[in-house]
């Protein structure tokens, strides 16, 4: 017994230089870290926190597979713990980050051709940025969720005619209203495959509306942030 | 003279599973093992962590040993000496307190202590599947372990961070493993681990994994203990049908409400929950389907939980385990506002044992007047008790051999305090 038997699972962690920081409002900012030896598939998320602490926090990854660092999109949280002090974080410092993990990913046997809507509310857009850097999905359309057009997150990254960016407390956006609204309006269809990402709030409004669309569950795949 | 040892097993079936082969290991080396500390030179706890009230039952077990009396050789292991070692061995100095990790290299450990080279439990290379089968020690069935670790971190749960990321077994291993417990004399296996369904070595899944496992030319039962609904494909509905697999899961199900079970992150509706009790209802229309429900998870309403009390009444549960949320440190979910105050908890956690246990009735009713397959194990004053193939204890006026499966025709059901037995008697 016991030939090949990996001799435990701890969780590895390791320090990672900080190799640039880029603020894109007030309050979200994308740290880029050194990679290592670290592997990921698009979709997964690591945990990260500060050198000289001992809490870590959940973060997407942002960056493509393929990239030779590590990106998050981390927006600070008022009053929360781990994400000011990231953000307090220099250029040439160090984070602490846990091996990359979690299941909302691509499925591989579904045909390059299949049909994504992928619908963010905030931050929740990162693992779509690194599903579409990484050459995961071609069909596909990005709906998100944000309360200003500032909080379009480097949308560039996108088609143009595959992005749609609901702002709710401002009329800049390609659709004025929430995601949910713009949801309601338009169908994607049954045999789309949709993956949620964000607040527990729009993830439990879009489960229902999918449902009235007709949409099975088994096509509906979503990641909490909180 | 044969030195005794002594085990206390708290927690999950892997746990069971590590302490069973541990035993085994230890009757192997000439140990005379026993389920509890009086007159042993050796105990060993091996707790749980999933709950506060299970680090609580731990450190019950360990203290009250040491009041009893206890001078021998102590050992804590389990997922509580994973989260706690450094105050665990500050308030037992004279304990060993050995990890999930280190767990497999108890018996050498032990050895070494007798040879008076004590070694720090820390430097022993282990392994999570270091384990050679279990085999007659305290129960007629055998665990089976396939897994360890889970990456799924539902907002309430400590276990990634005790048994860390998902590991699992090489197939060959699990395979050789059955066969020879098989060869031991077991007459069921259960299949076990953290987080089961996602069982996963070089591309082989769960389903192909247990197609293997029914492929096996021995007879034996098959038992899939508890599994998350996450991650069910076809292939497994399908082989649910083998007549080697018996008709029972724990699935988890933790909340009916769905946006409890988001802010849970659940990987799974409760509507996709019914659909999968309604499949398996396909395959049997008495599948025991026995489950866990929190109550008074952080945000959870009166709504919610109605739900949740709903859900027990219609999807006819052979079992609920009912837990009060309790707040596990370094957990999303501790870091949740909407706390539900202890009083609410214990109301809804009372108001749900009920239903559950009147569904639990309800559902053994059923077997009134019809056949089982019952696995003996436990034989005394006059009396004998096992397990039908749907997991539901039966109770036979009658002595008869351990583990040996007898054909028993149910005939009523006896109240023993919170416990429902089926009575039956022996038609072969
Ligand atoms: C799988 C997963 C992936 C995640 N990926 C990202 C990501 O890519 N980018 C990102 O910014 N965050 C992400 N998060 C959230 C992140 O893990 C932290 O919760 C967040 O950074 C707040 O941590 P904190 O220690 O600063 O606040 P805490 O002290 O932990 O919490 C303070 C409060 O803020 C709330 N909160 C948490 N996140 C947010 C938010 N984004 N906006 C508003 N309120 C919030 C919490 O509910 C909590 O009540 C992810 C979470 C999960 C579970």
């Amino acid at each position: 017994m016991g030939k090949g038997v990996p001799a435990a699972n701890k969780i590895k962690t390791d320090l990672h230089e900080i190799l640039d920081i880029r603020h894109l409002t007030d309050s979200t900012f994308v740290l880029r870290i050194e990679k290592k030896d670290l592997e990921f598939e698009a979709g997964q998320h690591v945990c990260v926190g500060p050198p000289n602490g001992i809490h870590t926090r959940e973060y997407s990854i942002y960056s493509a597979e393929q990239d030779e660092y590590i990106e998050i999109l981390v927006k600070e949280v008022e009053n929360g713990l781990v994400s000011p002090s990231l953000k307090k974080l220099q250029k040439g410092g160090y984070v602490v980050v846990e091996e990359p993990v979690g299941y909302f990913t691509i499925n591989k046997d579904l045909p390059q051709t299949q049909k994504y809507v992928f619908i963010a509310s905030g931050t929740g857009v990162s693992p779509f940025h690194s599903f579409v850097l990484s050459g995961k999905a071609e069909n596909y359309t990005l709906l998100h969720g944000v309360k200003y057009a500032s909080e379009a997150y480097e949308s560039e990254a996108y088609d143009k005619d595959k992005y749609v960016l609901c702002t709710s407390q401002e009329d800049k956006g390609t659709f004025n209203g929430r995601v949910t609204d713009y949801l309601k309006a338009n169908h994607f269809g049954a045999d789309a495959h949709y993956y949620l990402c964000g607040n527990c709030n729009m993830i439990h409004d879009v489960y229902d509306i999918l449902e009235e669309q007709g949409v099975s569950t088994d096509n509906i795949h979503a990641e909490v942030y909180f | 003279m044969k030195k005794r040892i002594g085990f206390k097993t708290l927690g999950c079936r892997l746990n069971q599973f590590e302490t069973d082969a541990l035993a085994s290991k230890f009757v192997g080396l000439g140990y005379e093992v026993v389920e509890n500390s009086k007159d042993t030179d050796v105990f060993i706890v091996n707790t749980c962590t999933v709950t506060n009230q299970s680090d609580q039952k731990s450190r019950y077990v360990v203290n009250n040993a040491l009041n009893h009396g206890h001078t021998g050789m102590l050992v804590i292991t389990g997922c509580m000496a994973n989260n706690h070692k450094e105050q665990l061995e500050k308030r037992y100095p004279n304990a060993y307190v050995v990890d999930n990790q280190q767990k497999s290299t108890i018996p050498q450990l032990v050895e070494a202590h007798y040879n008076k080279e004590i070694l720090p439990s820390n430097q022993n290379v282990g392994g999570v599947f270091d384990y050679a089968p279990a085999a007659e020690t305290f129960h007629t069935r055998s665990m089976i372990k396939i897994q360890d670790g889970c990456d799924n971190y539902c907002t309430f749960c400590i276990i990634p961070k005790v048994r860390g990321r998902a590991v699992s077994r090489p197939v060959e291993d699990i395979l050789e493993n059955i066969r020879q417990v098989v060869g031991f004399g077991y007459k069921e296996v259960v299949i076990t681990g953290v987080n089961i369904s996602r069982y996963n070595y070089n591309g082989i899944g769960f389903s192909a994994l247990l197609k293997q496992i029914v492929d096996i030319k021995l007879d034996f039962r098959v038992r899939i203990s508890s599994i998350e609904p996450d991650s069910f494909d076809e292939e497994f509905f399908e082989l649910l049908k083998h007549p080697k697999i018996t008709p029972h899961l724990h699935l988890c199900l933790q909340s009916a409400s769905e946006s409890v079970l988001l802010q849970m992150r659940r990987m799974y509706t409760y509507k996709l929950y019914k659909r999968i009790v309604e499949r398996l209802r396909e395959i049997d229309p008495r599948f025991n389907i026995t489950t866990d429900i929190i109550v008074g998870f952080p945000g959870e309403t009166e709504a919610d939980f109605q739900k949740s009390l709903d859900a027990v009444e219609e999807l006819s549960f052979g079992h609920v385990h009912t837990f009060k949320y309790s707040k596990r440190e370094d957990t999303r979910a501790a870091r949740m506002s909407n706390v539900v105050p202890e009083q609410d908890k214990t109301l809804r956690s009372e108001e749900l044992r009920q239903a559950a246990n009147d569904s639990k009735i309800n559902y053994r009713q059923q077997f009134i007047g019809e056949q089982l397959h019952v696995l003996v194990d436990t034989v005394k004053d006059g009396y004998s008790k096992g397990y039908g193939e749907y997991y539901v204890p039966v109770k036979i006026n009658q002595s008869l051999e351990r583990n040996r499966l007898y054909t028993v025709k149910i005939t009523g059901i006896e109240a023993q305090g919170e416990e429902h037995n089926l009575i039956g008697v022996v038609q072969n």
